[in-house]
């Protein structure tokens, strides 16, 4: 009965606006919001796993401070902003819906239909906030300021999954998920946001070098590159894990994640250290 | 609310001689409180005795009705023709078999397949604690039961495997994992290390992703993947490292 009643809360607090888009409220009528929010969850994992390597690939192939700013004179053209802006809503709602789970799968909170509405209520609010400091493009903040706050909460945030599932019987592989699950769910919305303070920070060559130069950037880049790409394997070895069968498949597949997620992060190691 | 629905059923046909697969439809004037297994038997008798569909209980009780009706995986035998026109917002039903094990014919699905899984999960005390001294029989608390009487409601009728995003083709499934866990739960029951092993291996609880479409088809209104999620929370003895 309990069941019922939060279900028909639940859909009454969110069915009323999202119930418009056909397709969407038609998976939740049929198998529950949760489910099109893991469906949602599954599909942003995938966009955000080749951004990632085409961020990596793209920022390898800049090589001369000329070369970088003539790309950057193209990253920051309106239109390729606006996608930037637009980028950001899969970037938030992976990190806040992930954060989501954690909460459930390992805190004990069941309280789903407060949860769902924060996640989407927080994701809207980044999304805004983000849009407006890009349209502002006056913002200045130290390099070092920033990332020392937002390192020290995503630590936090990590350290407080680690302790919640580090005694657990699971295997080291699916704590590493949740705890880099955790610090990248602050970190992530981080960078983005430190992009889009000013063009400046980013767009000019010399600037960012000297930047990425200060050893304190470097270990956040590293520990960005390595929480990242561990996240982004480990996700698509548990939708391969999922739907694949044939356990040699699987193993073949599984090898070919490491090796690629290997070769990124040797790429991304290559951009930390030699700038 | 109308006392007649004319109502067309599209139900995928399967034909295990010729490996044939179509949907065939089926139109019939039906009272708003006839069930879903009422208008299949109608079916049989007044257009196609060869349709074949599944049924035992008929009262929500066996599980071996289940079917899917315009997607959701339900049992045929609760659902009334009312509320199907009322919760899909139509009087056109595509009714498919559960996707959880080979089809044998139209409706029918090899449930002995499905139930190896439930099998694997031992839905059974496999070691007994000893009985308390100078008793003849076990004593829990309305607390203790209270934690899984829930789960013990499972009817294994798969359609919470049915609509699982995580497919059955390497998890156990929502509800050979929660037998499992209803087992852990129990504190008759002395072996936890074989049940845990089942539940924190490849097939286990790893291939869940908490969508939840479990506890939202199930017609025992179980919360499934809150048993499932108390798993991977470590809630039970010697799972936490104790």
């Amino acid at each position: 009965m309990n069941a019922t009643c939060n279900k028909n809360r639940l859909e009454a607090s969110i069915l009323s606006g999202l119930a418009k888009i056909p397709f969407v409220s038609g998976y939740a009528r049929t198998y529950g919001w949760n489910y099109v929010l893991s469906w949602c969850h599954r599909i942003t994992g995938i966009i955000l796993v080749l951004y990632l390597w085409f961020h990596l690939y793209t920022l390898s192939s800049l090589h001369t401070p000329e070369v970088y700013n003539w790309k950057m004179g193209i990253m920051f053209m309106p239109v390729i902003v606006f996608f930037a802006w637009l980028s950001s809503i899969p970037v938030i709602f992976h990190a806040l819906n992930g954060g989501r789970l954690i909460l459930y799968e390992s805190f004990g909170s069941r309280n789903d239909e407060s949860m769902i509405r924060w996640t989407l209520y927080l994701c809207f609010i980044y999304v805004v906030i983000l849009g407006i400091l890009i349209f502002m493009e006056n913002q200045t903040v130290s390099a070092v300021f920033f990332w020392l706050v937002m390192i020290v909460a995503s630590l936090a945030a990590a350290c407080g999954v680690a302790a919640r599932v580090w005694k657990s019987r699971h295997t080291i592989f699916w704590k590493l998920q949740r705890i880099t699950g955790a610090f990248l769910l602050i970190a992530i919305p981080a960078h983005l946001l430190f992009s889009h303070l000013n063009p400046s920070i980013a767009m000019e060559a010399d600037l960012v070098i000297a930047r990425m130069q200060n050893w304190f950037i470097k270990i956040v880049d590293v520990l960005l590159a390595l929480s990242t790409l561990y996240h982004a394997g480990y996700g698509l070895f548990s939708i391969a894990e999922d739907y694949i069968k044939l356990r040699i498949s699987r193993v073949v597949i599984s090898g070919v994640i490491v090796i690629v997620s290997v070769i990124f992060l040797v790429v991304a190691l290559k951009i930390v250290f030699t700038i | 609310m109308a006392d007649n629905y004319s109502i067309t059923l599209d139900i995928k046909r399967y034909d295990p001689d010729t490996k044939k697969t179509w949907f065939q439809s089926y139109k019939l004037d039906a009272g708003r409180i006839l069930r879903f297994v009422d208008l299949f038997r109608r079916i049989n008798n007044e257009q196609d005795p060869s349709l074949a569909w599944g049924s035992s209980c008929e009262h929500g009780q066996c599980g071996s009705c289940a079917v899917r009706v315009n997607g959701k995986p339900l049992l045929a035998c609760e659902l009334l023709v009312e509320n199907a026109v009322k919760d899909f917002g139509t009087t056109k039903f595509r009714v498919e078999p559960i996707s959880i094990a080979p089809v044998v014919r139209d409706l029918v699905v090899d449930l002995e397949k499905a139930y190896e899984k439930v099998h694997r999960a031992k839905p059974y005390l496999i070691k007994r604690a000893p009985l308390p001294p100078q008793s003849s029989y076990y004593q829990l608390s309305p607390k203790e039961i209270e934690r899984y009487e829930d789960a013990t409601r499972c009817i294994n009728c798969f359609s919470c495997a049915d609509a699982c995003i995580s497919s059955h083709k390497n998890f156990i499934g929502p509800n050979a994992a929660m037998a499992s866990i209803v087992r852990l739960m129990d504190p008759r029951e002395e072996e936890k290390e074989e049940r845990l092993k089942l539940l924190y291996s490849e097939e286990g609880i790893y291939r869940c992703h908490s969508s939840k479409a479990c506890s939202f088809v199930c017609p025992k209104e179980i919360d499934v993947a809150h048993f499932i999620a108390l798993a991977k929370e470590g809630a039970f003895r010697g799972d936490n490292g104790e």
